[in-house]
């Protein structure tokens, strides 16, 4: 078996570690001068030499924009490492672990300053070096950062994890305990994983039979080089895996063959809570699938755009591994993918949905989607469809950012940040929500009560005859 | 004290300062006159380096062992102005091994503690250093705030009784009899703190001496008595970056030259510097090449450098002095020696004595030296103390604080605080209300700003030297009305305005000479921002008083009191 096995049947990066991520010394390895240990750039300080001061980053804060005792993503960038020494004793502001990663400051930089980076940088050394091991946000922060490890052994279990979760006593204790807040409801797992799915349908060798069959169909030779692998990321596999099916069949139905392999968390959820031990640990086993992948001539493809985001710009930016440009230079968001090599647009205008998939859809633009250019693409794409209404929910942050709205503490800036979005999407016509990212949809779930679709499962529905 | 003879010290730098201090402490009645601001000469306009004396090691072993001296007594006492960031001279493969060993066997001579590390240990120190540099010699250089620390001396001369008058320019020595009597000076704002729009004047100073610490001014103080004092100033620039690409001072291992030192000072770092001699102090040209060409050699050093941004550059002159008989042709080859003129022994004029030459990291030496003299003089029998007692803000303090308990500050902004305030951070942050960031690029608070101007009266340049704040990257564009805005309540507007046009002009100077790149861009920035936001490009206030009558009052309705329902957006409806 390779290194990097496209049939999908390879070793789980928290497995056979030997290490719980809540166990206290499991992060310490993690060096944060280390960040680029063969590299110049190690030292932030430099990349504050194009911040002009501006504030627009600042203005464009979700967070700031509702909590007045944070200093912004200015601050947390370039002025902090500006004001830094490198001394040992020169510590990180607290403040940074109220930063949602959001990352609407990357685009709203006119000067390129990489804030995002420095932030995430400033966390990690935040964590490391000021955070105690044992202290009760510690521990918060690092169940929630591996989320998938937890869901990797609930999915095992899952009526019994999805009752156990979401019963009032264990909520009660989760935010006395924890500090997760009781107020939301825990997602449920699948009966059967994506994975599980792949698994039994035939793994890659039905997806090059299912890709074929297309090709033929659209007259196109039977092996033409169409090949992608699928990074689904976590939610994808254990929460939601009919986004993950949709996309393995839109993907065939161009008449790519898809693989799914050997993958772990994306990080993002990592980067957000300064657990960049625990995101360098992932990253290896997926640099390591998706760069002996692309040298074999795959493209990665995400559904969920926080995974595409961390694979192409945080991974590069924070990490030193073999093959990290080469990964993030193959790696796009699924529907992106799609409008780049195939006719995507034509193809949704000459299609149409049933009765069963119409309906009437308020969108809203995740921000790391907004970050890959790609805040209006389901809309251009949607409208088109017959059958199908789709309305912006507007520009604003839903609020919850992954982890950041699930901590008691930060809930009630979560819920004032969505606050915009809720009311956009109460004024749209439509009563079913879409949007990319599996938290953006918890979040538009928790405020309005709507259901909430993936764009991929209604490029299955109007596309996919047998899906 | 009303029988202590009353001494006049001109000069208000390093060694002017420094004067009036150890003999305020030894029970002198003391003035101080300064022309500009505090550190207006030569100590304003230095990079910042507290030599080892490692520098000298090689060509002039007095001034090597004076300055390892002074260094480890100014860790003691101005603790709060000295940063130890340890020094390297680094070895480029060009560089000859023979003046290396030199260095080495000099430093070891004086007494300054030096080794030697290879070119992959220096890296580990400092990552940005060149590749090839093949081998480093550490010493214990550090790097010194001149404003703090010539502000902490006239401080604690003020508190010991001594009387400082800034922008007061002395335009005559009074000469009685073959003797100097004192000094006429012309107070440009009237004695005390300086407030803009106070009318100056002309006063006689009386003094039983005087004494003229003017550097390289010297020699214009000298002549106004007919006394000749061969003073040979020499201009060097130095240009300041945006961040700290070091953390150790980087001296080039070769014999002293152009562009051979990187100071880390603050949040910047200081490349210096050139060498040659001007006629004038005040006035010689300041040219992009000088610049250019110390970016570029120091390059060789710290290779990003090169890209890097350069937040402004700006010269100093060295009060360099040699003895007539002495003759060099180049300022490189003039000692950095100092030397104390007794007039009444040289020239025949009782009443006066200059003190010329000497650098920075000597200055108290240099002022210990003078105030032995005075004291000769007058037979007053004291010993100095100034090695023994901290300047204010020097006396124990700690930078590990909880600055968000203790002042309600994010911690690099406490820790920059408390660093420059040293022992004085409880008395100056301890405040009630609200203390909002004025200067976000060298985290300066309200509650600073407002510490510096009870010290300094209107002067917002003299708040900038106490506080660095506007002399980061943004170089005031963000600020400057800030601060001007913290002396409404206690001065009036024209005063505020004229305070806040001189900030503006002073920041304007040293950026000129880093227009390209992102400082260009900056500057657009700061430009279209105080154009647009406050009228700094066409202010119809700087024409004279505004005739606010001449503006319309907006619609009048029928029946309502005129002026009620004026509309605050400029709309048509007042409600």
């Amino acid at each position: 078996m390779s290194d990097a096995d496209p049939s999908g049947s390879g070793a789980d990066p928290d497995a056979g570690r030997g290490v719980e991520p809540t166990d206290p010394g499991a992060d310490e390895g993690f060096e944060p001068v280390d960040v680029f240990p063969d590299s110049d750039d190690f030292d932030l300080r430099p990349g504050s030499d194009s911040c002009y001061k501006c504030s627009t980053c600042d203005t464009n804060c979700p967070v700031a924009e509702v909590d007045d005792d944070f200093p912004g993503p200015k601050f947390q960038g370039p002025e902090q490492w500006r004001l830094k020494q490198n001394e040992d004793d020169y510590g990180i502001d607290e403040s940074v672990m109220d930063c949602s990663n959001c990352m609407r400051c990357d685009n709203a930089c006119p000067a390129g300053v990489p804030l995002s980076q420095m932030h995430n940088t400033a966390r990690g050394q935040y964590v490391s070096d000021e955070m105690s091991r044992f202290s009760r946000k510690y521990l918060r922060n690092r169940v929630l950062a591996n989320y998938r490890l937890f869901a990797r052994l609930g999915s095992k279990v899952p009526r019994l994890s999805n009752a156990l979760l979401n019963n009032r006593a264990v909520q009660w204790l989760n935010e006395r305990l924890l500090g997760i807040t009781g107020e939301r409801e825990f997602p449920s797992f699948a009966a059967e994983t994506f994975r599980e799915w792949w698994t039994a349908r035939g793994g890659a060798a039905a997806s090059r039979e299912h890709a074929a069959t297309a090709r033929e169909r659209r007259g196109e030779p039977r092996d033409a080089d169409k090949r992608v692998a699928y990074f689904h990321g976590c939610y994808a596999n254990y929460n939601t895996p009919e986004v993950a099916r949709a996309t393995v069949r839109v993907f065939e139905w161009f008449g790519y063959e898809v693989a799914v392999p050997e993958q772990g968390c994306s990080g993002t959820p990592m980067f957000a809570n300064g657990m960049l031990g625990d995101a360098r640990r992932h990253a290896e086993t997926n640099v390591a699938s998706l760069s002996a992948l692309a040298e074999r001539g795959y493209d990665a493809v995400a559904s969920c755009t926080s995974c595409s985001m961390a694979l192409r710009q945080e991974y590069p930016e924070l990490f030193d591994i073999d093959g990290i440009e080469a990964a993030a230079a193959h790696t796009f968001e699924a529907v992106e993918y799609l409008r780049i090599h195939e006719d995507l647009r034509d193809a949704v205008a000459d299609a149409e949905v049933d009765d069963d998939s119409a309906a009437e859809f308020v969108y809203h633009a995740p921000c790391h989607a907004r970050n890959q250019g790609l805040a209006r693409q389901s809309l251009e794409l949607f409208r088109e469809l017959d059958g199908v209404d789709i309305e912006d929910a507007g520009d604003s942050c839903s609020g919850i950012s992954g982890t950041y709205g699930w901590k008691a503490d930060k809930y009630e800036t979560s819920m004032a940040i969505g606050e915009e979005m809720f009311d956009h999407m109460e004024a749209a016509a439509g009563e079913t929500g879409m949007t990319e990212c599996p938290t953006c949809a918890m979040q538009m779930e928790h405020g309005t009560g709507y259901e909430i679709r993936h764009p991929l499962e209604l490029l299955e529905a109007a596309l996919v005859d047998d899906g | 004290m009303g029988s202590s003879p009353h001494i006049v010290v001109v000069g208000g730098g390093s060694t002017g300062t420094g004067i009036t201090r150890d003999l305020a402490m030894r029970g002198f009645d003391v003035t101080l006159v300064e022309q500009g601001n505090l550190t207006h000469g030569t100590t304003g306009r230095m990079h910042g380096l507290l030599h080892s004396g490692g520098r000298y090691a090689v060509s002039d072993r007095a001034s090597a062992r004076e300055c390892i001296a002074e260094n480890r007594v100014l860790r003691e006492i101005a603790a709060h102005c000295v940063e130890m960031t340890g020094g390297l001279f680094v070895k480029r493969p060009e560089d000859g091994e023979a003046y290396f060993e030199g260095k080495l066997d000099g430093c070891r001579a004086c007494d300054i503690p030096a080794s030697v590390i290879s070119g992959e240990e220096a890296r580990a120190m400092e990552p940005h250093l060149a590749r090839d540099v093949e081998k480093a010699i550490t010493v214990p250089d550090g790097a010194v705030d001149p404003f703090r620390l010539v502000v902490a001396n006239a401080a604690d001369a003020r508190d010991r009784g001594a009387r400082i008058e800034t922008h007061s320019t002395v335009t005559d020595l009074l000469v009685e009899a073959g003797e100097v009597v004192g000094v006429e000076v012309e107070h440009e704002a009237g004695p005390g703190e300086r407030v803009h729009g106070v009318e100056g004047g002309r006063e006689e100073i009386r003094a039983d001496h005087v004494v003229n610490a003017t550097g390289a001014w010297a020699g214009r103080i000298g002549a106004m008595a007919g006394v000749d004092i061969e003073v040979r100033p020499s201009k060097g620039v130095m240009t300041v970056m945006n961040v700290r690409q070091v953390d150790t001072v980087l001296n080039r291992c070769r014999p002293k030259g152009d562009a051979d030192v990187i100071v880390p000072h603050e949040t910047t770092v200081i490349l210096g510097t050139t060498d040659e001699e001007v006629d004038d102090p005040e006035d010689y040209p300041e040219e992009q090449w000088e610049v250019d060409a110390v970016i570029d050699t120091l390059a060789s050093l710290v290779p990003m450098l090169r890209d890097a941004r350069t937040i402004r550059s700006f010269w100093g002159v060295r009060p360099l002095y040699e003895p007539p008989d002495v003759g060099s042709d180049a300022p490189t080859d003039i000692t950095r020696d100092f030397f104390l003129l007794d007039h009444a022994e040289r020239d025949g004029l009782p009443g006066l004595t200059s003190i010329v030459g000497g650098k920075f990291t000597t200055y108290r030496l240099m002022a210990e030296r003078v105030a032995d003299h005075v004291c000769g003089r007058f037979g007053v029998d004291a010993d100095c103390r100034t090695a023994d007692v901290p300047l204010p803000g020097s006396e124990d303090f700690s930078v590990l604080r909880d600055y968000m308990d203790e002042f309600g500050l994010r911690s690099p902004v406490g820790r920059r605080s408390v660093e420059r305030l040293g022992s004085r951070a409880d008395d100056v942050l301890d405040v009630d209300g609200p203390n909002p960031t004025v200067c976000e690029c060298e985290a300066v608070t309200r509650a600073e700003i407002r510490d510096a101007i009870e010290g300094s009266g209107s002067d917002l340049n003299a708040v900038r030297i106490r506080t660095r704040a506007s002399m980061g990257n943004c170089q005031g564009g963000f600020c400057c009305h800030r601060m001007a805005s913290e002396l409404h309540g206690t001065y009036d507007e024209p005063v505020v305005r004229e305070a806040w046009d001189e900030l503006l002009a002073e920041r304007w100077k040293g950026q000129r000479h880093a227009l390209w790149g992102r400082q260009l861009s900056q500057a657009m920035l700061n430009y279209a921002l105080h154009a647009t936001t406050q009228n700094r490009d066409r202010d119809p206030a700087d024409a004279g008083p505004v005739d606010y009558a001449a503006f319309d009052d907006g619609p009048t309705r029928a029946g309502g009191p005129a002026g009620a329902d004026v509309a605050a957006d400029g709309g048509q409806n007042g409600n």
